[in-house]
């Protein structure tokens, strides 16, 4: 029974940095119809970020370099859409042309690390206490808790967001047309400027937290695949769906790693995008479009 | 209050608008006629700014920006063709992003409580997902999104479109009220008689030219008019 805590719990932990990767995918979809494969880039230098408003500026709190690490990757996504997307969209370019585009700046991303700060891996230093939290048999590792409470309390706010402020109305209203809310007075770049900024946002927390669980290289944003399969899982294009599909993801992975053998880990991920694909390629909570008109 | 000259609009090879002039009076219905195709959705568009143009466009006296958001802040409201609410919102949300561009929040609950007058079907639909209304409703819901702007001209896109004959006569009904309320209608229209019995003055628009203009009360009884458009011989 403690191996079943400790592994949801271990799952629950995993599956919040994926929800908030995945948000971000959702975001671009729900409005600009394309997977953002840039992604990755975005969350893997907001590793960088982190570590180096840890390392270089002494006595930076936790907390600091956290908002530090979300400003400037919130920065950088905004910067990619100018750059990538923006020309693109302006063209009125086929889908596909946006998603070789994000590729390319996938790829760009990571060779520009590579080239200027090295292809090494590097680690955090010591910021929250190795000492895990024990209840009786059960041991919970105090970063898995606070990638949790991280996690929840950004996806909460974004949710705040979306669904409270006008704002949000106007990103939902987008995502339903985007001719419409232009009618209706809204400028739609600036609606896109948001959602790159929050999606980015939230890679450079999940990026920081992430690179402190494990380390930091420049290949780290193919973790962004996973929390792609977990968005396309729930239903792209959908919040929620982002995020239920990815708690399941983290849970179904490791449990299966602790059930059956942790090598299996990506193939279960993987394999259950390719079940969802062929069952119901929407996905848990896929847009379903109600119009009747 | 509006002025259009000389509007030409091109969708790659094909000239949609071809030298277009239009007046629009303060207070008026006026009304554009035509089949499907003639260009009349393209002409909204252009004022609206979601379409580009070659021409000038001056509303109030003053040039007309060319960004669809800043038309709508010049106070310019387009109810378009096939309503494009938003199906995945409320239709109090759906009023709300009427009304997204203004600060005034005791005006806009006033505007609030004048469109649910107007359409008391939608106050009882407040909280529902507008994607599940009626198409009535839908088209109700989308000309009451439009007056949430507060605008001044209102453009109406083909409001009868798909609605039976019953709910036709309502919606007609209901534009002749947003006139009452002091503002003026651009009404695009495929259903020419209706159009014609509501307008104050009228334009008939063939393949991207005008070909006819004047007094709705004029036009209605113009036998060529009649012809091509009332279905008499």
């Amino acid at each position: 029974m403690s191996v079943f805590i400790q592994q949801f719990i271990n799952g629950l932990s995993i599956g919040s940095i994926y929800a908030l990767m995945a948000v971000g995918y959702s975001l671009v979809y729900s409005i600009l119809n394309f997977s953002n494969f840039a992604h990755g880039g975005v969350i893997m230098l907001g590793a960088y970020f982190g570590l180096y408003a840890v390392t270089l500026i002494g006595g930076m709190p936790f907390l600091g370099a956290l908002i530090i690490a979300a400003l400037l990757a919130g920065l950088v996504a905004v910067v990619l859409e100018k750059i990538a997307y923006r020309p693109l969209r302006k063209r009125n370019a086929p889908g596909l042309y946006f998603i070789i585009s994000a590729m390319g700046a996938s790829i760009f991303l990571e060779n520009l690390v590579i080239v200027t700060i090295g292809p090494t891996f590097r680690t955090y230093p010591q910021m929250i206490s190795r000492e895990p939290f024990t209840f009786g048999s059960i041991s919970i590792s105090r970063i898995d808790v606070l990638m949790f409470v991280i996690a929840a309390i950004s996806l909460v706010l974004l949710v705040f967001i979306i669904e409270k402020t006008k704002v949000g109305l106007a990103i939902r209203a987008c995502s339903y047309s985007a001719k419409g809310s232009n009618l209706m007075g809204v400028n739609v770049n600036r609606i896109i400027f948001v959602i790159f900024l929050l999606g980015g946002m939230l890679a450079g927390v999940a990026g920081m937290l992430f690179g402190m669980k494990y380390t930091v290289y420049p290949q780290i944003g193919v973790i962004t695949n996973k929390s792609f399969v977990a968005a396309v899982f729930g239903g792209l294009g959908s919040l929620p769906g982002a995020v239920i599909g990815s708690i399941l993801l983290g849970l179904i992975e490791t449990f299966g790693a602790g059930y059956i053998a942790s090598n299996y880990r990506d193939l279960i991920a993987f394999s259950l995008l390719i079940v969802v694909l062929v069952i119901k390629p929407s996905g848990i909570m896929g847009k379903i479009t109600e119009d009747k008109a | 209050m509006l002025k259009v000259r000389d509007l030409n609009v091109y969708y790659g090879g094909i000239h949609a608008i071809r030298g277009v002039d239009i007046d629009v009076q303060k207070g008026n219905i006026v009304t554009i006629i035509g089949s499907n195709g003639a260009g009349k959705s393209s002409l909204l568009n252009s004022i609206s700014g979601i379409v580009k143009y070659q021409g000038f466009i001056e509303f109030e006296g003053k040039p007309l920006p060319t960004q669809a958001h800043n038309v709508v802040k010049s106070g310019i409201c387009q109810v378009p063709e096939g309503r494009i609410i938003f199906a995945n919102l409320t239709v109090q949300e759906n009023l709300k992003m009427g009304a997204y561009l203004r600060n005034d929040k005791k005006a806009t609950e006033a505007d609030f409580e004048r469109v649910y007058e107007l359409f008391p079907r939608l106050k009882e639909r407040e909280k529902q997902i507008a994607g599940t209304l009626s198409g009535g409703e839908q088209q109700m819901l989308a000309m009451g999104r439009g007056l949430m702007s507060s605008p001044e001209l209102i453009l109406l896109d083909e409001p009868s479109l798909g609605l039976a004959p019953l709910l036709i006569n309502t919606i007609f009904e209901i534009i002749k009220e947003i006139k009452a309320m002091g503002k003026t209608i651009l009404l695009v229209e495929q259903n020419a008689f209706k159009a014609l019995s509501v307008a104050d003055e009228a334009y008939v628009l063939e393949q991207g030219v005008i070909t006819a203009s004047g007094k709705a009360s004029d036009l209605i009884k113009d036998p060529k008019i009649q012809e091509a458009y009332l279905g008499k011989k």
